[in-house]
């Protein structure tokens, strides 16, 4: 019984190779791959014949935690090839990783990301010895680029270097443990014959020690019962069984090969059941080049498939050119000129670099660094993605981008026909089924009564998804308009079933699908808020309030850098209101929402004290925003909204002369609100100083807009500012009055008609006059009139003053 | 008039500052050599990235991959221009290639407004002129004409600060390899670049950016952008390091206290990158905020503890020095820092946090 366990990088065409020639050259008894165990029994699905790359996507939802993962696939991938080998020469084949709803991957959405990241700074160590920027060009430097001979070898040096002495977390602890119960388990069963583990090369040190004699006292009592593979023995849990949202199992087993997945089997491990309560289900999807190549930190796994890929099918010399003709034909349609002579000097640069770092022939890093040397002739905004590792972000340059792109490739996965179909197909048809949708017509959907709520979510939900077929022609378009009706249209539509399962690799339900899909446009719309705010509203009107443990931190991250102060303002007041009282879509409350409140608030206050305009007319959207904080800072304390902060931003902008007039007011205004009559630091003058300030300015209605917009309250309190705004605006000369007057108007629209009135009524009482208040609001002749009449008793004034028989600029009062 | 020594002279050359470090470079380097190079592509690597085995220390900061495009790039038929911020230590890096690459880093051209074409090409004694015609007795070569007849590197500093026409000089030495000298007769009039010949330029992206080049001269150089130190940890190392050594040479004998300067190259970096490690966008100011900066803040830093009250220098002094050396006399970025201060330190954990944000009314005008 030999066991050979060849510890590899997932997605390396280096190992992928070793893979391959051990498993020909040995024809083990088992080939034991890192995977999902749980697949045991539909390993088979996995060789129907799918155009690569394909994905397991496995999803799980229980009360507290909601979860979905991806295991990956391409044709270079060293566990592709182990079960492509397998395969070929008779072996049995076995998943030996705990399944990946299990808590291990809690916070991990790609089971092949590069566990050594996790543990940097061995990594870092290396890199600095071998002289290269990071763990990629480091991985090329070493095992792709090196010769093929001795690759085993080295890998094996390499993994025994990162992992060191270092102890393993305790989720890697616990893969570790189980993944040796299978390889324990196995070798008993193959008795003399090989025993082949294809494993991330982290684990392989870990694994011999565990899987060794000595670590496994067990074997031996079963030894002699583990030699008949197909025990009818009672399975204590059967992969198939364990996911009531998975129905694709049957069919499954039955293509899978004979003898695979007897978890019953004494010695064989048993494949962990998930909670009762909880719901897992593991299918395969079809995955993308691009996707495959977009998982960042933690989460990834080796760059640029398609540059491997060419690497795979033929070599490093190949993969090299393709990579200087791809990237020169992409910036040529691009109409970027790309010369002759620069692309020999690529090509040049490509091979002195790779002579420079001792390659046979240029790497990876080697082209990107020959092609950058010779096509970029400016200062860069941002380090090349390839040297700092990580998705490319903005600021790049043209050819780099194109560059990436073309590492990238654009290759997209296609399932073979018979592959069993997503669940989410069958639970979105019974539940179109449930509720009548699933024939053409018009429907209506009334929110205020469960029922129709239902029904509208299960709507939303597939227009989330882009299902093709269900429109919405009318209903809420924000979460405060005040609509209770939908009216939908459902139509058959031939892509229905082939949207449905490529939406399954969203999730097994309506529901965890919309919310993957949510998530996803959040961390998409990146600092675009009103991609944010819809996304948001569509996961209310989908039912969806639990997005994911990472989305608050994204939503945050999006509103951090959101530069709007009149888009944030709007998305402050929706998601406020939704937070406060929503109920009938069920957001308030809501944690995510709750985030995006406390970020917004805090960046509007960012924004507004860096606004410098000092002579820019009055916004109203802009005091809006300031409206929207004040109503976070009163109602929504609680949610990290700090007070204090506003009062003393609210100081500075009130104060800040080169700060827009009506940000100045409606600070002003938010200040003495917040802070109501107790203010020590003397941060706000009396209202009345502060609007003899702002007429001296000149822009008085700007900031009176500002002011009234946010807290009008003072104008109407006993001992309000009325008499003084009726004594300055009627010190105003007839020009700068005619000049003041849009300006005030706006400011005065802030006022309810009824206020407007009492205001109307305090000025007649003040001037003695009787009469209705209402009567002064409307005017019964057109404004040139009135303005022809201010002109012709102001030239009449200015006549009498000059012939000395009135003074003027005096009221009598 | 070469420096030989390093005796008496403020700063010696990097040739003569690590002579040691370049002989035992040459003495164990069995790499091919690039024909008229002192150093095998290899060694001249291993002279600025550092090697253990032989005692050569890392000179420069920065990913290991921008050398090797360098070294490739000067091996080629192109020159080699380096921009960037100010203050990320690419007039260090033209040196080092330069001495790695000719031994002798000295032929150097200061780009400038009033930069003329005889500084650069080559100029004449006007006594021997008169009294001899033009020969090459009376030839005063400048940088260039030296570093082709030579062929060794020529750097030239900062050269978008020079006139679009002076720098358009570099065309035909670049593409051509060579240069005229119209008043020589004969064979003399044209001076051939010897193998070795290349020029290392510098530009920075704030001064006039590289804009103003012609595109005829930037289709001749190989650009590469050299950025502030990417890593947190190795950008505190190195302004602990030099603030310590500036400060010893100052006569403060304790060194900067650890946590204000982790303060302080958080803050740098934040404001010179325009974001929070949270993620919050802001303006960047407009000044530098170098890592060379740094080094002077936190300089300054040690300099007012320790002469104002006998301790290391505290977060408030930060407040104080940063307002003079990062804002200088800008008052939008005096304006941009303050809100920084404001808003920006009171969600961060640490004492030394608290106390920067107490001592921001410390900043002029506040």
């Amino acid at each position: 019984m030999s066991l050979t366990v060849i510890g590899v990088r997932h997605h390396s065409p280096a190992c992928a190779r070793l893979v391959g020639s051990t498993i020909t050259a040995l024809r083990p008894a088992f080939v034991l791959i890192e995977g999902p165990a749980d697949m045991n029994a539909r390993i088979g699905e996995l060789l129907l014949g799918h155009e690569l790359p394909v994905a397991v996507f496995t999803s799980y939802l229980d009360e507290q935690r909601r979860h979905g993962s991806w295991a990956p696939f391409c044709a270079y991938s060293p566990e592709w090839e182990a079960l492509r080998a397998g395969r070929e020469c008779g072996a049995e084949l076995r998943f030996i990783d705990l399944p990946a709803w299990h808590e291990a991957f809690a916070d991990r959405d790609n089971r092949y990301a590069d566990a050594e990241l996790r543990y940097a700074e061995a990594v870092q160590r290396l890199c600095t010895e071998f002289g290269v920027d990071n763990s990629d060009a480091l991985w090329d430097h070493v095992v792709e680029m090196g010769p093929a001979e001795q690759v085993g070898q080295r890998l094996e040096t390499y993994f025994d270097l990162i992992r060191g002495d270092s102890a393993a977390g305790t989720s890697d602890t616990a893969r570790e443990a189980y993944m040796a119960r299978w390889i324990r388990a196995a070798q008993v069963a193959a008795g003399d014959r090989p025993v082949v583990a294809v494993v991330g090369g982290f684990h392989r040190p870990a694994l011999l020690r565990l899987a060794s004699p000595a670590g496994s006292p067990a074997t031996a009592p079963s030894a002699s019962s583990a030699s008949s593979p197909s025990s009818p023995a009672t399975a204590p849990s059967a992969p198939s069984g364990s996911s009531p949202s998975s129905p694709a199992s049957p069919i499954g087993g039955a293509a899978g090969d004979p003898g695979v997945g007897d978890p019953g089997e004494p010695g064989w491990p048993e494949v962990p059941e998930p909670p009762t309560g909880a719901t897992a289900g593991s299918y395969l999807v079809p995955y993308s080049f691009r996707r495959l190549d977009a998982f960042g930190g933690y989460q990834s796994g080796m760059p640029s498939p398609e540059y491997y890929q060419q690497l795979w099918e033929s070599g490093a010399e190949q993969a090299a050119r393709y990579l200087i003709t791809a990237v020169a034909a992409r910036l040529r349609r691009r109409g970027q000129p790309v010369s002759t002579a620069d692309l020999i000097a690529a090509r040049a640069g490509a091979e002195a670099l790779a002579r420079l770092r001792g390659h046979d022939c240029p790497s990876r890093v080697d082209v990107l660094d020959g092609l950058a040397s010779a096509l970029i002739n400016e200062a860069l905004d941002v380090p090349l993605p390839w040297a700092v590792r990580g998705t490319v972000t903005a600021g790049q340059h043209p050819a780099v981008v194109e560059m990436t792109a073309a590492l990238s490739g654009d290759r997209v996965g296609r399932l073979h026909p018979d592959t069993p179909l997503p669940p989410l197909v069958h639970a979105a048809t019974a539940e179109l089924e449930r509720y009548g949708l699933d024939r053409a017509g018009e429907h209506t959907t009334d929110l205020t009564d469960p029922y129709g709520r239902t029904v509208s979510r299960v709507l939303h939900r597939l227009r989330v998804l882009e299902i093709p077929g269900f429109r919405r022609d009318s209903g809420p378009a924000t979460g405060i308009d005040p609509v209770l009706r939908e009216q939908w249209t459902v139509q058959q539509h031939p892509h229905r079933l082939a949207a449905l399962i490529e939406a399954g690799g969203y999730g097994p339900t309506l529901e965890s699908a919309a919310a993957t899909r949510i998530a996803q446009r959040i961390d998409d719309a990146g600092g675009d808020l009103g991609a944010i705010a819809d996304a948001l509203f569509d996961a209310a009107l989908c039912g969806v309030t639990d997005l994911g443990s990472d989305v608050p931190d994204r939503l945050e991250r999006g509103i951090a850098v959101a530069g709007d102060l009149a888009v944030l303002g709007r998305v402050l007041a929706v998601t406020l209101a939704l937070w406060r009282h929503d109920r009938l879509l069920g957001t308030a409350g809501s944690a995510a929402l709750g985030v995006v409140v406390a970020a917004a608030a805090r960046r509007i206050l960012w924004l507004a004290e860096g606004w410098h305009a000092p002579g820019a007319p009055a916004d109203r959207e802009r005091i809006a925003a300031v409206v929207a904080v004040r109503d976070a800072v009163l109602h929504a304390a609680g949610l990290g909204v700090d007070r204090t902060a506003a009062v003393e931003i609210s100081g500075r902008i009130a104060a800040d002369r080169a700060a827009p007039p009506e940000l100045r007011g409606a600070f002003y205004g938010l200040g003495r609100s917040l802070l109501d009559e107790d203010d020590p630091a003397g941060l706000f003058p009396e209202p009345s100083e502060a609007v003899r300030g702002a007429f001296t300015g000149g822009a008085a209605g700007d900031w009176l807009a500002g002011l009234f917009g946010v807290a009008r309250e003072h104008v109407l309190a006993p001992g309000g500012i009325l008499r003084l705004l009726d004594d300055l605006v009627g010190g105003l000369g007839a020009d700068d009055f005619l000049i003041a007057l849009p300006a005030l108007r706006q400011a005065f629209e802030y006022f309810p008609p009824r206020e407007r009135e009492t205001i109307a009524e305090e000025l007649l009482a003040r001037r003695g006059l009787g009469g209705s208040g209402r009567d002064l609001l409307r005017m019964s002749v057109a404004p040139q009139t009135v303005a022809a009449g201010l002109a012709l008793d102001e030239a009449v004034e200015e006549r009498l003053a000059r012939a000395g028989l009135i003074t003027v600029g005096r009221t009598d009062d | 008039m070469t420096v030989t020594t390093t005796a008496h002279v403020q700063r010696p050359p990097a040739e003569v500052r690590y002579a040691d470090e370049l002989a035992r470079l040459r003495a164990a380097d069995d790499a091919p050599t690039p024909p008229g190079w002192a150093l095998s592509l290899r060694a001249a690597r291993a002279f600025i990235v550092g090697d253990e085995k032989l005692g050569v220390t890392r000179k420069f900061v920065g990913d290991p991959s921008l050398i090797d495009r360098a070294l490739v790039s000067l091996a080629t038929s192109r020159g080699l221009l380096l921009v960037g911020d100010p203050g990320t230590a690419k007039s260090l890096l033209s040196e080092l290639l330069a001495a790695a690459v000719s031994g002798d880093s000295t032929l150097t051209i200061q780009g400038g407004a009033a930069t003329t074409e005889d500084q650069i090409k080559y100029s004449w004694n006007y006594a021997l002129l008169v009294a001899e015609g033009p020969t090459e007795r009376s030839l005063v070569p400048a940088p260039l004409l030296r570093g082709m007849a030579h062929g060794q590197v020529v750097r030239f500093e900062e050269i978008t600060r020079c006139p679009l026409e002076v720098q358009d000089c570099l065309l035909s030495p670049l593409s051509d390899r060579v240069l005229a000298v119209p008043e020589l007769p004969g064979d003399g009039g044209m001076v051939f670049a010897k193998e070795g010949f290349n020029i290392i330029a510098t530009a920075n992206t704030r001064d006039r950016g590289v804009n103003d080049m012609s595109s005829a001269l930037k289709r001749r150089f190989n650009f590469e952008t050299v950025f502030p130190i990417a890593d947190f940890d190795t950008e505190l190392s190195l302004v602990e390091a030099e603030a310590g050594t500036l400060l010893r040479r100052s006569g403060v004998t304790t060194p900067p206290r650890r946590d204000v300067l982790e303060v302080l190259v958080t803050a740098f970096r934040e404001l010179r990158a325009g974001r929070t490690a949270r993620g919050d966008e802001m303006e960047r100011l407009s000044s530098v905020m170098s890592t060379a900066e740094a080094v002077s803040v936190a300089h300054a830093v040690g300099l007012r503890g320790w002469f104002l009250r006998g301790d290391a220098g505290t977060a408030a002094d930060l407040v104080s020095c940063l307002a003079g050396t990062a804002a200088k006399d800008s008052p939008e970025d005096l304006a941009k820092l303050r809100r920084y201060l404001e808003q920006h330190t009171s969600w961060r954990n640490g004492p030394q946090w608290r106390e920067l944000r107490d001592a921001r009314r410390e900043l002029p005008g506040g």
